[in-house]
């Protein structure tokens, strides 16, 4: 189903995790700057999938609908970045970000302005590192939220081509003891894929060097 | 010695802080590219304590791990230098003295005011015993197909491991939503773990679930097993999941068959109780026949004496007589001989009337009947009697197969009581294949009886032929006639069809195979009888019953016989043995105790071969019948007799030549 010039062999995936993880780092930085209190992201796993097996995964995992930030990118690889979470954890991530001290109606006015605000954070920190780490350079359209299930958020059934891979990535969020989950989701088309794994081959090379 | 003691210390060290679990801590100074490690790290990395301590080269936080872990902890190691800050990372290390150990390295970037990593730190945790353990499970659960889950009541998720994904064709993941686990089941099973608001606690995780995978949408059937854990006020769960489909199937296909079985077992309890009913009817019917033939012997006895005595009695009467006297005796006479038709039927129904075959000619046989036919039916119908010129001539009973149509014609003028036209009618008929009553292709003589009547329904042909089967009222018939034609038409080895439609008609139509051999056999009319001729010859009697034996004996010296009787076949033989008489015909009856007719015949025709022999009987059984027919040379005289028919049967006996 996954093309072999772009399945992601264990140490492309690891170095993908670890590049991506410092992007998280990053963005949990500025969080914590932001909201002045301990806010953790780490990403555990990574997965490449089909855009219906995506959708699939995701609704297996959610059984609740989805809301998320989405941001274009391109350069030398290029696609569609999904920061996706439950919508039940949407409004609690923003109470996380925002402090305790807004009313529920408040949390409901601030919502988008905090997912928008989040979304961004994370996605453009995730996809700065890996331009910087892989010594490349990508841009990025504005981020705009979308609600929706798995199928909708991946384009799955709707007119658009939905042939395309999905790089998967799980994160772990631990803000002020809140349990948030979110994945990161990047839609790349084959050939973009492939560039992305050259460039994960020159980053291991790099830093394996000759030892092992 | 010295360096061997001090080497068994280290080792003991080790295995105690092996056994403690934490294994040396370290801290990575990126700003200055120096490792630091306590003296449980560089024990382990067999690095002098003090120098670990002080400072050694980073390059050597790799040197210990094993080859093929070493590129992932590289790239592990270039995202916390490149800004991440979590670490936590299992890998092999290679001990000084060889073993290899599955290390837990949990660990934390530090940042500097511009978000840069300065410093490294972490601990690591030999975990090999949990990774054997974990191996195990692993190897466990997709050898054995089982996958394990763990629910804590109140989550929305339960821990579940790729086996439990893999066996419910879930996408693979250690943490799933208790909702999209209950999803896969069918609709109306139980819930295969509790969802959030189900506070009850389950009784046991004993169960089998019908689930429709996700993967591909295959209906299987999983058992899951488990313990419950009290934990305070709730519980966890902690139990596997396995497929039992094949079982399930197998189990289905044997209650199948059980089920399946348990129908066989009743159609053919059914049917055997439709064959036992059926049995039980034959038995039935044979009972009665036997019971109907027996009390018509016994009546044709009665009746021999009864008709013979009159019968005598009126041959004495002299003309001068009174007239009243002897209209009374022909009125009983009458009467007896109605006795003896009724038994004759009855006799018929039985199959055991003894039939006299002979080779008929049915032209001439109808012919004879025309003036009896006359009489018996009434002036408002007319009769046609057509045969064609050239019929072939049939082997039967002429007596009953004149019984046989005169029955059906009284039959057909019952059916027309406002009157009609009556039809007989013979006619050749070859039959290329199977004809009707299931006769076999061949050549047969077809004798119809029509009617231009009511009719009868379906459901009246199909029981006509049924004993005691009548549509006339009470009184009116005996519901013997028909049966009597069928038991006829079957022992003569012939076939009956009806044709029949309701307010027109009705045909009965008789087919008898032709006789195809002449033989030397000679036509008989039983309507032609010669005048009474008696004779001389020596006759022996054997007759058991004493009054028909003296009425038959009244008759035959009546005759001018000279007569001698025996009343069993002892005394018979003992008379055929003597020398000084010659005895020209055995007169005998077929049914006596100890030595029957039969036997008594033979007897005597080894004594005397040219002896001639007349049975005489109101009842035969197969005594002297073979496939219900008497055997050829074989001469029957049935009870009750007049003087004219014995007269007749005696000196046509006597009379014939010897073959």
């Amino acid at each position: 189903m996954i093309p072999d010039s772009v399945a992601l062999g264990e140490l492309e995936r690891d170095a993908l995790t670890e590049i991506v993880n410092i992007g998280v780092s990053r963005a949990a930085s500025s969080l914590r700057k932001m909201i002045g209190d301990h806010v953790t992201l780490s990403v555990p796993s990574i997965d490449v999938v089909s855009q219906s097996r995506a959708a699939r995964l995701i609704s297996e995992r959610e059984a609740a609908d989805l809301v998320a930030v989405r941001q274009d990118f391109s350069g030398p690889f290029s696609g569609r970045a999904l920061l996706i979470f439950p919508e039940a954890n949407s409004l609690e991530l923003v109470r996380a970000v925002t402090g305790d001290s807004l009313t529920a109606q408040e949390v409901v006015e601030m919502e988008h302005e905090a997912l928008t605000e989040t979304g961004n954070i994370i996605l453009n920190s995730c996809l700065a590192t890996m331009a910087n780490m892989l010594k490349r350079s990508l841009t990025m359209t504005i981020p705009e939220v979308l609600r929706g299930n798995g199928a909708t958020l991946f384009g799955v059934g709707a007119n658009e081509t939905a042939d395309g891979l999905v790089l998967f990535l799980y994160i772990d969020f631990a803000v002020r003891k809140r349990d948030i989950r979110g994945y990161i989701a990047m839609i790349m088309d084959i050939p973009s894929l492939e560039v992305l794994k050259e460039l994960l081959d020159e980053f291991i090379a790099r830093v394996v060097g000759t030892d092992g | 010695m010295a360096e061997t003691r001090l080497q068994a210390e280290a080792a003991r060290t080790r295995s105690i802080l092996v056994a403690a679990g934490a294994s040396g801590s370290w801290d990575w100074d990126i700003v200055e590219g120096v490792l630091h490690a306590d003296a449980r790290f560089a024990e382990l990395y067999g690095l002098d304590p003090e120098e670990a301590l002080a400072g050694v080269s980073t390059e050597l936080f790799f040197k210990a791990i094993h080859p093929e872990d070493r590129a992932r902890m590289r790239i592990a190691l270039a995202g916390i230098l490149g800004g991440a800050e979590v670490f936590s990372k299992e890998f092999r290390v290679v001990a000084p003295d060889s073993s290899i150990l599955w290390m837990h390295g949990r660990g934390q970037a530090h940042f500097d005011e511009q978000d840069m990593p300065v410093r490294f730190t972490g601990l690591l945790v030999d975990v090999t015993e949990r990774k054997r353990t974990e191996e195990r499970l692993r190897v466990a659960q997709s050898a054995g197909g089982i996958g394990t889950f763990e629910y804590i009541d109140g989550f929305a998720t339960a821990t579940v491991s790729s086996e439990f994904c893999q066996l419910l064709g879930l996408y693979p993941a250690s943490v799933l939503p208790v909702r999209t686990i209950n999803g896969v089941l069918t609709e109306g099973e139980p819930l295969l773990i509790p969802q959030p608001g189900h506070d009850t606690i389950p009784e046991t995780l004993d169960g089998v679930f019908c689930i429709v995978r996700n993967e591909d949408g295959m209906a299987r059937w999983i058992a899951r097993r488990g313990e419950i854990v009290r934990e305070g006020s709730g519980y966890r769960l902690i139990g596997v999941i396995y497929d039992v489909t094949a079982a399930k199937e197998q189990e289905a296909r044997l209650r199948d068959l059980a089920d399946t079985l348990e129908v066989r077992v009743e159609q053919e309890v059914a049917e055997r109780r439709e064959a036992e009913e059926a049995l039980r009817q034959a038995q039935k019917m044979e009972a009665v026949g036997q019971l109907t033939g027996g009390i018509a012997h016994d009546f044709n006895n009665l009746l021999t004496i009864i008709i013979g005595n009159i019968d005598t009695v009126l041959r004495r009467f002299d003309s001068g007589g009174d007239p009243r006297a002897r209209r009374s005796l022909e009125n009983a006479l009458k009467g007896a001989e109605r006795a003896a038709s009724l038994t004759q039927r009855l006799l018929a129904f039985s199959r055991r009337q003894p039939l006299d075959p002979k080779t008929v000619d049915v032209d001439r046989l109808l012919a004879g009947m025309s003036d009896l036919l006359t009489r018996s039916i009434t002036e408002s119908i007319a009769i046609q009697i057509v045969a064609d010129d050239d019929l072939w001539p049939v082997e039967a009973d002429p007596h009953q197969l004149e019984n046989v149509i005169l029955n059906l014609a009284v039959n057909a003028r019952d059916a027309m009581p406002g009157g009609g036209t009556l039809t007989i009618a013979a006619r050749n008929v070859e039959l290329a294949e199977e004809g009707p009553d299931g006769a076999p292709p061949g050549q047969y003589i077809a004798i119809s009886v029509t009617d231009t009547g009511i009719g009868m329904s379906a459901d009246t042909v199909a029981r006509v032929f049924d004993p005691f089967f009548t549509t006339k009222e009470v009184g009116k018939g005996t519901g013997l006639g028909l049966s009597m034609v069928y038991g006829f038409a079957k022992q003569s080895g012939g076939y009956i069809a009806i044709d029949s439609e309701e307010r027109e008609g009705t045909t009965f139509t008789l087919y008898l195979g032709r006789k195809t051999d002449r033989g030397g056999d000679s036509f008989e009319s039983p309507g032609a009888q010669g005048a009474v001729a008696g004779g001389t010859e020596t006759l022996l009697v054997v007759e058991d019953d004493d009054e028909v034996r003296a009425y038959t004996v009244g008759i035959l010296r009546e005759l001018g016989y000279r007569v001698i009787e025996a009343h069993d076949g002892v005394s018979a033989l003992r008379l055929l043995e003597r020398e000084d008489f010659v005895i020209n015909l055995l007169l005998t009856d077929m049914v006596m105790p100890k030595m029957s007719g039969e036997e008594l015949a033979l007897k005597a025709r080894n004594l005397h071969p040219h002896i001639k022999v007349l049975f005489a009987s109101g009842y035969t059984r197969d005594a002297i019948m073979h496939d219900d027919r008497l055997d050829i040379g074989v001469d029957l005289i049935s009870k009750p007799f007049t003087y004219v028919t014995l007269a007749g049967k005696v000196r046509d006996v006597l009379d014939r030549v010897q073959a």
